[in-house]
């Protein structure tokens, strides 16, 4: 037989178990159960805890490109998108300065968007926490959406 | 096609698999955070509301390990053809995972191939093409019985003087 399958199993687990210690031991290893966008300090909220936030008068801002706010976003929602962060924060610094409650948001599934935005708005001093999963997330859950470019 | 069973031919094509195997896992197992983030752009493991994130960290985490021991055993010699089987199956991945965004219309911005930091190159149909040829070479190592060296043959007796 020119190829033996128990070999192929050993090559596997044993690359396997490999990356499973370099993970563990090399010091710059990876939090398997956490999110690789999420840094020290960044807090993050479920979708049932941002409906209840969204229901009790918390700002929630859309972090992506214009045209997907456009399309659909969750009501209320301002657009704050990240590749057009300062001319979108200097229109709405006021109404953030306003805010008790900064929600960010992103279309999930490995979307840095929400995470750079509550970031920078940190640094100007608004607190802001992101939506865990983003926008996929709140309509899995199946919560309310508003089409078109109004809040 | 009795070239294709040049010994010399063969261990280059493995030997070079090999090494571009190395190269590949280098940079991905320096900074597993950042390639982490580049499988979740993929969308093929997670993470999703269901899935969460631990399938693709696991991917990220292992994929360069098993990379850099297969190309490990493809250079040195040592199970070479069930290396060249698991390269074989780690490029049909790839081509499936670049098919499918190029497909979705996704932009992963940074294939995560031979970098995974700063402006990489995206996932295209150059890609695609480039790990086709990768895979035939695997497969080519995997399947091909190199002749023996016409000179010194391991069965012929050696000469008397």
């Amino acid at each position: 037989m020119l190829v033996r399958p128990r070999r192929i199993v050993v090559i596997l687990v044993a690359g396997a178990a490999l990356g499973l210690a370099w993970n563990a031991l090399s010091g710059r290893g990876l939090a398997l159960a956490r999110n690789a966008y999420l840094r020290e300090g960044d807090e993050t909220i479920e979708a049932a805890e941002a409906r209840g936030r969204l229901d009790q008068g918390a700002l929630f801002l859309d972090a992506r490109p214009l045209a997907f706010y456009q399309m659909s976003h969750i009501p209320g929602a301002l657009a704050l998108p990240e590749d057009d962060f300062d001319r979108a924060f200097t229109a709405l610094e006021p109404r953030l300065r306003a805010s008790f409650d900064v929600v960010v948001y992103c279309s999930g599934f490995g979307c840095e968007a929400s995470h750079l935005v509550a970031r920078r708005l940190k640094e100007r001093g608004i607190p802001a926490v992101v939506l865990s999963e983003g926008w996929p997330a709140w309509q899995e859950a199946g919560y309310p959406i508003k089409e078109g470019p109004q809040p | 096609m009795r070239w294709l069973r040049h010994p010399n031919l063969y261990w280059l094509v493995s030997i070079g698999l090999g090494v571009v195997f190395v190269w590949a896992s280098v940079p991905k197992i320096a900074h597993p955070v950042d390639f982490a983030r580049i499988v979740y752009r993929y969308r093929l493991a997670g993470p999703t509301a269901d899935l969460g994130v631990v399938p693709a960290n696991l991917l990220a985490v292992v994929l360069p390990w098993v990379e850099a021991l297969t190309g490990l055993l493809l250079a040195s010699g040592w199970w070479r053809r069930e290396a060249a089987a698991v390269a074989g199956g780690l490029l049909t991945i790839f081509v499936v995972a670049v098919g499918y965004v190029l497909w979705q219309g996704i932009d992963v911005g940074h294939c995560g191939c031979f970098t995974v930091g700063g402006q990489g190159r995206g996932a295209g149909w150059t890609l695609v093409a480039e790990d086709l040829g990768l895979l035939a070479a695997a497969l080519y190592v995997m399947l091909v019985r190199p002749r023996e060296p016409s000179s010194v043959s391991a069965t012929a007796p050696l000469p008397v003087a």
